[in-house]
Formats: structure tokens, C-alpha cells, sequence
């Protein structure tokens, strides 16, 4: 059952992966930041037979919730009409070719040299227990610091983004 | 883990966020009054934090040290942001969204640096050094509706967003090569490293984590956002950022270096690059600011300068070299804040930072002439000021150790000839104030009106005209108190 899932995840998350620069029927940037959302799913499936539990619920979270949205926000702030008639350039082409193989040469020489040959079962190292344990044990400190440089942030956000009295810039 | 070891930082953040609910019941007009409950607020929570202060405990798993070090730079931050609030204080009237908030950040600020100061453990080090540069993004680029204050926010956002990219990769690196957070526990695995690679992956992470606290502090070549954003953001801030954000990235740079590298310190190739930045940022300071025209970029080549002058300290690696900068740093705050408040209030009155609105200050209103000067001429470091002392403990900190590095003759011949040079432009300021005509275009005379200035800015330049005499004439007790915090940093390996 676990063998045919991760084939499932793995088929789904190289075939959206690929739909996402690669997609015969549509050139519109916002399919494409959709599939970059299955694809993280996807990759969060695989996550979970790992039983990484907690990363994959913090990728769909932070990967597919927030930073897919800062993307789309992106997109439709830019022209899409623009983008689509633009053609595939040689040049990035062949970049991109250059980069994928040198980075799968790259790990493939890892794994052998490593010498994984056993199935990855997952070590428990990641599960959301013993995480939260450090969390609130070892990073107590930090992990509050943390929350202090939320509110900040949040509250400088809403300083930086309300109305003001007098809205327009002063040109100086 | 002792909550009672940070209730210095607990206090401040406490203290910001009773500002930030307080500040709902106020009415409008008193807002800016909240300053003075700040001020005294803070002094409150540092003399509470002074009475539980037991040397040395606190180690381990939490990462944070409360130590004589991290005292002595506690009472530094807390020192320039209560000056820095008051400071706010009187520039209330320019800024149109939340003073409150203003006050809150500077707390919040202020937390993260004396978190910096007791940090020991590399989680530690980029949590606080995030918290202080994130609220440094927010308060840099307040005055929204000054297009200026908006550009310095984005510039130092970019940049500070780059660094800090740079810094949590060589803290990564530093971790996969040692595979220890703490900084003993990093020098201690990095001396028994015996692989090449690995030995290299951790002097690269060593080097890419300084690489983003010398951002920080301003040093060549990572000096490129300081004009732009001192002069764009408002100039408390500016202030803050010059005394508070830089004094973090020294004690941060000085723990990193005395605890967690010390097989890097016998290495010749850390000493002469550190040579090499501490002579391009003095020449590149003081060369810069020779032809500027306003006030505030001119004091942020001349903190570039000093920054160059800070890095002259730490080259040594020694006690010695310590104990100087932490003199060097309490005796610059004070020169620091004492001209920036005379510009602040000199500047509202005329909208605009050129040298010129320094013209006739001196019958305008005796007490910001005297300070300014004598700020000035302590940044020159002129004796009998404090400023001279302090360059006085670098040079001679940095003479001393001639004889175990052999380019510092070299770096010693750029510092002077800095020193020269910024005798130049900090006695432009000098004239200006006394001798100054104005502009030369300017068809009136420039006034001679008497300026008033704010009860709380003349608190400020009260407190840093005891400081400048203070420290110039009896500099013995702090620097016998400086002499205690960096007892035994780098000669205890």
C-alpha cells in the first residue's frame, strides 16, 4: 500500500513540477502558480510516508497557503497578457537545461557515495513530538523572542499600511 | 530556565506593549507625553535588572549568558534608547502616524539588542539580530508621507533582507560542519575537526555570519545602505541606528570571535582581512564625507568612519583591543546623540538638513552651539573630550599588539591619516556653526532669532554635555568597568 502511494506522489508531483514551466495548453502564469500548489501537495503526501508529519502539514501551511498566495498576488499585479505572448528564450533554455542535469548529477553521486540502499522509512527525528519538546525545552528563548518579532511585524504592518490623514506623498 | 536572568528584556517588551494600550486611552494631544513614562520606565527596569545581576550564571541549554560583557552593553542600550526616546520626544510634532508606536518599537528594539548582548548560542544570535532588523525596517520608514523615509526603508529592507540571508547560511554551514548551536559547543567540535573540507565549510560560515553583522555595523563593504537611510529615516531613528543597532553587531561580532572561533584566531588570513575592512572603512568614511553638504548623511560617513575605528579594536583580538571599543562605543554614543538632537530641533525649525541652518547658532541658542561642538570636537577626538579617549585606548590597544601582527603598522597609518582627514569635516560643522554666512544664494541674512528648544531635547543635550566632559576628564571608573567585561574574552584560550 505505501509503495503504491509513493509512486502516486512521486508520478504526481514530477508531472505538475513539469506542468508548472512546461504546459502545452495554457501559457497563463496563474495555471502555473496553480499547479506549484499540487506539486507542494503532492511533495507533502511524501512527507507524510516519511512520517514527517509535522513538515508536511507546515509545507501545505506556509508553501501552499502563504507563499502561493504572495505569488498569485504578484501575478495579477503584473500584465498576464504580456507573459503569454512572450516566446521561450534559447538562451534560458539551455541555462535550465545545464542547471537540472548539473543538480542530478550532483545528488545522484551523493546517494551512491552515501550508499542509501535501504528504503527510507523515516526516523521519527521529525515527528511533531519530540519537536514541540525541544521547542518549549532547549528553544524556549528564541521561540518567544519569535512571537515578540511577530507582534512587530504585525503591528508595523498596520502602522505602514493605514490610511492616513493626509494620503498622498509629499514630493520632496 | 531563570526567568528572573532576562527580566531586563521581558521588562522592555512589557513596557511596549503597555505603551502600545495605553496609548488607546489617551487623548491626542498628550500622546507624545508618554515619552517621559518610557524614559523612566526603562531606568526602572535596568536598575531592577542591575540588583538581581549574579556574574555568570545562566549558561547551557537556553543559549543566553548574562555575563559582565552582556551588562555592560545592557546598560549602553538601555542608556542610548532612553536618550533616543526623549529624543522622540521632542520630534513628536513631525510624525504624523503613532508616536505610541514609535515608543513601542524603540522598547521592542531595545529588547532584541540586549538579547544580542547575552547571546551565546547561534540560534540566539539571528533571533535577536532578526528582531532588532525588523523593527529597524518599520521605524526606518515611519514618516510615510516623506518620499525619503519611504526609499530609506526599501533600501535597508533589500539590503537587510540580503544579509540576513547571508548570515543564516553561514550559520547553517557552521552547524552541518560542527553540528553544535552553542558557541563552546561550536569551538569545541571545530578544534577537533580534523577534515579539510569540513574545516572549510566552517571558516566559510564563520565568515558569512560576520559577513552580516558587519552589515550591521556599517564596515566596508557593507556600508552601502548608511547614507541613504540615515538621512531618509527620521532622525531619532537614525540616532537608534547608529548608536543601538551598531553597538549589537560588536558585542554579537565580539562573542562570535572570542567564543565560538577560537582555532580561526591564530589563522594570519583572519587577521590581515579584518586589517584590510578596518582601513578601507576609515579611509572610506572620512574621504566620503569630506564634500557633504547635509548634516545627516555627513554623520553617517563619519559613523562609517568609526565603525572603521571600532574594527581597529577588534583586529588586535585582544583584551585590550575590547576594552578600548567598549569605551570608544560609550564615549561615541554620547557625541552621537548630542549632534544628532541639535540637528533634529535646528532641522524642524527650517525644514531642511543642509549645513547652512547651522548658521548663527550661536546667538540663536547657546546650549545646541555649545553641544553641537562639543560633540563634534569629541567625534574628532580632540582632548580633553571623551572621544579622544577612546580613540586614544584604540590607537594605543592597537600599538600594542604591533608586535604579534605584522600589518598593523599599516592599519595605524590609515587610522591617523582618517583622523586627519575628519578633522576637516568635522570643523566644517565647527565654522558653520560660528562663522557660517548662510547660503550663498540666499538673499537675507541668515536669522538670528533665539530658537527654542524642547524640555526634553534639552534634557538629552544636558545628560550628553556631562557625558562628553564626564567621560573626557574621569574616563577611569568606566573604563575600569569595560576593563571588567572583557577580562579574560580572548586571552582565556
Amino acid at each position: 500500500m505505501q509503495e503504491i502511494l509513493f509512486y502516486i506522489f512521486s508520478a504526481l508531483t514530477l508531472l505538475c513540477g513539469l506542468l508548472v514551466v512546461f504546459n502545452p495548453f495554457s501559457r497563463n502564469p496563474v495555471t502555473s502558480a496553480m499547479f506549484l500548489v499540487l506539486t507542494i501537495i503532492s511533495m507533502s503526501g511524501l512527507f507524510v510516508l516519511l512520517k514527517a508529519f509535522f513538515l508536511a502539514a507546515v509545507q501545505i501551511l506556509v508553501y501552499a497557503g502563504a507563499v502561493i498566495v504572495l505569488f498569485l498576488f504578484v501575478i495579477m499585479l503584473l500584465d498576464v497578457k504580456d507573459e503569454e505572448r512572450r516566446r521561450y528564450q534559447k538562451f534560458g533554455t539551455f541555462l535550465g537545461f545545464a542547471a537540472v542535469t548539473g543538480l542530478a548529477m550532483l545528488i545522484i553521486n551523493t546517494i551512491k557515495q552515501s550508499g542509501v540502499s535501504q528504503a527510507l522509512t523515516g526516523d521519527g527525528v521529525a515527528e511533531t513530538k519530540p519537536l514541540g519538546k525541544l521547542l518549549f525545552t532547549d528553544y524556549l528563548l528564541p521561540f518567544e523572542i519569535v512571537s515578540i518579532l511577530l507582534l512587530v511585524a504585525m503591528v508595523g504592518c498596520i502602522l505602514l499600511s493605514k490610511r492616513e490623514e493626509t494620503a498622498e506623498a509629499e514630493a520632496e | 530556565m531563570d526567568l528572573q536572568l532576562v527580566s531586563l528584556e521581558i521588562g522592555a517588551c512589557l513596557l511596549g506593549i503597555v505603551v502600545l494600550l495605553v496609548d488607546l486611552w489617551t487623548p491626542a494631544e498628550r500622546k507624545a507625553q508618554l515619552g517621559w513614562l518610557v524614559a523612566s520606565g526603562l531606568v526602572g527596569v535596568f536598575c531592577y535588572s542591575f540588583t538581581i545581576f549574579d556574574q555568570g550564571t545562566g549558561t547551557g541549554a537556553t543559549g543566553y549568558v548574562k555575563d559582565s560583557l552582556a551588562v555592560y552593553f545592557q546598560g549602553y542600550f538601555v542608556l542610548s534608547a532612553v536618550l533616543v526616546v526623549l529624543l522622540t520626544q521632542s520630534y513628536a510634532t513631525r510624525i504624523r502616524s503613532g508616536i505610541s508606536e514609535l515608543y513601542a518599537f524603540t522598547c521592542f528594539a531595545l529588547a532584541g539588542m540586549s538579547f544580542a548582548a547575552g547571546a551565546n548560542s547561534l540560534v540566539l544570535l539571528f533571533v535577536a539580530v532578526e528582531l532588532i532588523t525588523i523593527t529597524f525596517y518599520v521605524l526606518t520608514s515611519f514618516e510615510r508621507h516623506r518620499l525619503r523615509s519611504l526609499e530609506a526603508g526599501i533600501k535597508y529592507l533589500i539590503l537587510g533582507a540580503a544579509s540576513s540571508a547571508i548570515m543564516v547560511f553561514g550559520i547553517a554551514l557552521i552547524y552541518g560542519s560542527t553540528g553544535a548551536l552553542d558557541f563552546h559547543g561550536v569551538a569545541r567540535a571545530a578544534t577537533g575537526l580534523n577534515d579539510d573540507s569540513m574545516m572549510l565549510l566552517y571558516r566559510l560560515g564563520v565568515l558569512m555570519t560576520l559577513g552580516g553583522l558587519f552589515f550591521k555595523l556599517a564596515a566596508v563593504p557593507f556600508q552601502l545602505w548608511v547614507p541613504d537611510v540615515y538621512q531618509g529615516a527620521p532622525t531619532p531613528v537614525t540616532t537608534f541606528l547608529s548608536t543601538g543597532s551598531k553597538a549589537a553587531g560588536i558585542v554579537l561580532i565580539l562573542r562570535l570571535l572570542a567564543d565560538a572561533c577560537p582555532p580561526l584566531l591564530g589563522e594570519a588570513w583572519l587577521r590581515q582581512l579584518l586589517a584590510l575592512m578596518a582601513a578601507a572603512t576609515i579611509l572610506y568614511g572620512s574621504l566620503c564625507a569630506l564634500r557633504q553638504r547635509n548634516l545627516k548623511r555627513l554623520l553617517g560617513y563619519s559613523s562609517i568612519a568609526s565603525a572603521g575605528f571600532v574594527l581597529l579594536g577588534l583586529v588586535t583580538l585582544s583584551d585590550q583591543g575590547a576594552q578600548a571599543v567598549l569605551f570608544y562605543l560609550t564615549a561615541y554614543v554620547f557625541g552621537v546623540v548630542g549632534a544628532f538632537t541639535v540637528i533634529s530641533v535646528v532641522s524642524e525649525e527650517s525644514s531642511d538638513e543642509d549645513i547652512s541652518t547651522l548658521a548663527n547658532l550661536h546667538q540663536r541658542s547657546p546650549l545646541m552651539a555649545t553641544v553641537l561642538t562639543l560633540s563634534i570636537i569629541s567625534l574628532a577626538g580632540v582632548p580633553p573630550l571623551a572621544g579622544f579617549i577612546g580613540k586614544f585606548a584604540l590607537l594605543s590597544a592597537a600599538i600594542s599588539s604591533v608586535a604579534v601582527h605584522p600589518v598593523m603598522p599599516w592599519v595605524i597609518g590609515a587610522a591617523l591619516v582618517g583622523v586627519v582627514i575628519s578633522f576637516y569635516y568635522y570643523f566644517t560643522v565647527i565654522r558653520e556653526i560660528f562663522w557660517g554666512k548662510g547660503r550663498f544664494w540666499a538673499e537675507e541674512a541668515p536669522s538670528t532669532e533665539p530658537l527654542p528648544c524642547p524640555r526634553a531635547a534639552e534634557v538629552v543635550l544636558l545628560t550628553c554635555l556631562f557625558g562628553l566632559i564626564g567621560l573626557g576628564l574621569f574616563p577611569e571608573p568606566i573604563l575600569f568597568i569595560a576593563g571588567e567585561a572583557t577580562e579574560y574574552l580572548f586571552s582565556a584560550n
